[in-house]
């Protein structure tokens, strides 16, 4: 079985953004291909023009050689194109058969087999019959890729497929992916991570801002020369130097702490202990839904504690919300920029009001005192170089790495002793990415404190002087960041075990 | 007041009668809000099918066409909200509420010239059974067809949604309509359905009450069980056989502290009457505290408003 798919002058025009200039590339079964590119490069937007979901405005798709017409996903699978998007695209409460059936017109039994015979021949473990929302990540990616199977694909497409996976999991896929590409069935690999193209894939083309910018086979790349082609320019890379703490003042501490959640969603936090100098980076790596989320939420008081568990600058702050904790000298930048730090619809300065101060004087009499904040604003938009002046606009109007710059200078510009954040560059560009970490390697240098929990390796390694593991909502030993390398961390992230 | 078997039998009869058109409006609305539609219009498509049944009644003397005219002006009435919410993308709470209201008016407009018509005898089953056996015959028989298909439905839309294709496609919409519609599935098309299907049940369980349970044209004669039927959805957790018990509860309670207020018991009116709503409440709570099955069962995408990529 050959197939050969190939996309002809491909354009797609977003209001104040071209996502696809004339895109034209050639496929064949037998190989892995990387579409590689940075957010907004364009990928995402072709991929979903493959699969049927968006329409382009202009150009061609031709499979072996006959133009089809894409214009809903059920063209898409009539044609024997299949996807596994970024974002799953599962029904969380039916169960992971009720997912695989929903769009099969085999008979149950049938369909059973099947997927039986599926599970055997690519040695995927999954239990049919419980609700997908008590799968792991990469469960819930197997069951898309069943889901694809299933109807005998001839191109198979994987929209960053790996930026939910431990180390283990990500071999895994790899091995099936190869697999796939063995029994005939061609394979677009959508990724920005230079080291999974270099890995997996036979053949590279590489996206910038909508445009194609080149095409090579893998094995005349490198790292460097694909990062720059991806980029566009030289980056200079950023490496913090590691200090060590041992006389420093302990600055946080947090004992024995438990949590138990009545919400089957959530992550139980079983016995945590962890302690944090002055000056010091702890960074906490793990895969999302380990109980990030909570720790996150009961270092910000979202979660009230025992009041002993938790102890800041010798003071007990288990039983402070979050504004108190902030009158602590706390700050907290938040996973989700769009709904937990900042409202989209209110206007900057009043984003800035929010995080409200005893001291700022923002209200007076209970009446908003906006000449005060706006001034304060202002400060914040210049020195964290947020790309407007303008106080009065809507926040959701700012990109995510100027969202995210507001967030970071809203925390920062009261000097805290520690600032909490939660992923703070997922989903930003290059640029933004690198500022962002030299703001937070600038407040250690200054003597405050921070905690990163993230999902990044490469930023964990990066910026933290200690990083330890969460996993299960348990915490492994924290280890100084020059003994850690990103395998140790991808076996300590999958619940394997180091010495 | 006597406490002989057959006065209880005769009770519970009535307590079933009385639970029919929540059931069936509760039913109706279960379905629509398992696609991820909010309808809060069950009030307003009540009382639309309990005047024009009552309506068709009058004008062609046949209960068939009044009852099958009831769902279908349930069905039209449906179909507006289904337009504006699906296709014109508004907001369901209020054009849900907004379309209460709309029924509201509409029926003691059309009605006007029906109040005080004496309604006509609708045909009960098994009366001979009903008489001759003590207990059991007036609790089993001599009922409309209509009792007998409400206290059927829950089962059969319990059987329906876990059972069949087009129940999982339904639950699928509710849980994720952008997961459904990038597998193919025609989101707008499950939903209106869905909204449609319960338009025509609202529409029935209000011909129940114009036809069979008071039967003559009242202004204004649901008296808000449309939105009790609402809560009842929402308390019985999106289960069918929860809405049945809730329902029965309802009614249960609406009947016995009738009769408590009949024999005098020294207890306020007020709170009497508000017995059953605080009963109902307390008993869905407590049998639908497992909150895995809330998650499970909750129709994620509830009231949110679907917009298809272009």
């Amino acid at each position: 079985m050959n197939t050969k798919l190939k996309v002809s002058e491909i354009s797609k025009i977003y209001p104040g953004c071209i996502a696809n200039d004339k895109v034209s590339l050639e496929f064949g079964s037998g190989k892995i291909y990387a579409l590689l590119g940075e957010n907004g490069a364009g990928k995402s937007t072709l991929v979903k023009i493959l699969s049927g979901v968006v329409k382009p405005d202009d150009g061609e798709v031709f499979l072996n050689n006959e133009s089809i017409k894409l214009n809903s996903p059920l063209d898409a699978k009539k044609n024997n194109i299949g996807m596994v998007f970024q974002h799953f695209n599962l029904f969380e409460t039916l169960s992971v058969f009720e997912n695989l059936s929903i769009d099969s017109d085999k008979k149950d039994e049938e369909l059973r087999e099947l997927v039986n015979d599926i599970l055997k021949k690519y040695n995927f473990k999954i239990d049919l019959d419980i609700p997908v929302l008590n799968l792991s990540a990469g469960q819930k990616q197997k069951v898309e890729i069943i889901r694809c199977l299933i109807r005998n694909p001839k191109v198979l497409i994987m929209d960053e497929p790996t930026s939910v996976l431990t180390e283990q999991e990500t071999d895994d896929l790899f091995i099936s992916l190869k697999q796939f590409s063995k029994d005939g069935i061609l394979i677009i690999y959508i990724t920005h991570k230079l080291k999974e193209v270099l890995s997996l894939c036979d053949e590279v083309a590489v996206m910038r801002k909508g445009k194609v910018v080149s095409v090579s086979n893998t094995i005349d790349e490198k790292i460097e020369s694909l990062a720059n082609k991806m980029v566009g320019e030289n980056l200079n890379t950023i490496k913090k130097k590691i200090n060590n703490f041992k006389n420093s003042k302990e600055i946080l501490k947090i004992s024995n702490l438990n949590f138990k959640s009545d919400d089957p969603y959530e992550t139980n936090l079983n016995n945590l202990n962890l302690s944090l100098k002055k000056g010091e980076c702890l960074g906490i790596a793990g895969i999302s839904g380990n109980g990030q989320n909570e720790l996150f939420q009961i270092l910000s008081g979202e979660i009230i504690t025992k009041g002993t568990s938790i102890m800041f600058r010798n003071k007990e702050i288990g039983k402070l919300n979050p504004r108190e904790r902030r009158e602590y000298l706390m700050a907290f930048s938040p996973e989700d920029r769009i709904s937990q730090a900042a409202v989209p619809e209110l206007k900057i300065y009043e984003n800035v009001a929010l995080n409200n101060f005893k001291s700022s004087n923002f209200f007076e009499k209970g009446l908003v005192n906006e000449k005060k904040i706006k001034e304060h604003s202002k400060k914040i938009l210049s020195n964290f170089s947020v790309n407007t002046d303008n106080v009065e606009l809507k926040s959701q109007f700012l990109s995510g790495g100027n969202l995210q710059k507001l967030i970071i200078g809203r925390e920062l510009i009261t000097s805290p002793e520690l600032l909490v954040c939660f992923n703070p560059t997922w989903g930003l560009d290059v640029g933004a990415i690198n500022y962002i970490h030299e703001t937070l390697i600038q407040i250690n240098e200054q003597g405050k404190s921070s905690i990163l929990i993230s999902t990044d390796n490469d930023e964990l390694l990066k910026l933290s002087d200690r990083i330890c593991v969460i996993y299960k909502g348990k915490l492994s030993k924290i280890m100084n960041a020059d003994t850690v390398t990103a395998e140790k961390l991808g076996i300590l992230m999958g619940g394997g075990s180091i010495d | 007041m006597s406490f002989d078997l057959n006065f209880i039998g005769i009770l519970i009869g009535a307590i079933m009668a009385s639970s029919v058109p929540l059931i069936l409006a509760a039913s109706g609305e279960l379905i629509t809000e398992r696609s991820g539609v909010l309808n809060l219009g069950v009030e307003g498509m009540m009382i639309i099918g309990a005047i024009s049944g009552f309506a068709l009644m009058v004008v062609t003397d046949n209960l068939f066409f009044a009852v099958v005219g009831s769902m279908l002006s349930g069905l039209i009435i449906s179909l507006i909200f289904g337009l504006l919410t699906q296709s014109l993308l508004t907001n369901h709470v209020a054009t849900g509420l907004a379309l209460t209201i709309f029924g509201i008016g509409m029926s003691a407009m059309i009605g006007k010239n029906f109040v005080g018509i004496p309604g006509k005898e609708f045909p009960l089953l098994f009366i001979n059974l009903k008489e001759s056996i003590p207990f059991l015959g007036p609790v089993f028989f001599g009922h409309s067809i209509i009792l007998y298909f409400a206290f059927g439905l829950p089962f059969l839309t319990n059987y329906f949604l876990k059972k069949t294709k087009t129940g999982l496609i339904i639950r699928a919409v509710g849980d994720s309509p952008t997961s459904a519609s990038n597998q193919g599935i025609n989101v707008t098309l499950v939903r209106y359905s869905c909204i449609l299907y319960g338009g025509a049940m609202c529409g029935l369980a209000g011909a129940y009450l114009s036809l069979i349970y008071t039967p003559q044209w009242i202004e204004n004669m649901t008296g808000g069980r449309g939105w009790i039927a609402l809560a009842l959805v929402v308390f019985a957790t999106w289960s069918p056989i929860k809405v049945l018990i809730g329902a029965l509860i309802f009614g249960g309670i609406t009947i016995l502290q009738l009769h408590m207020q009949a024999v005098g018991l020294r207890i306020p009116v007020q709170l009497l009457s508000a017995l059953p709503y605080i009963m109902t409440i307390i008993v869905l709570v407590v049998i639908s505290r497992d909150s895995r099955k809330i998650k499970l069962n909750t129709p994620t995408s509830l009231g949110q408003i679907f917009y298809k990529e272009k």
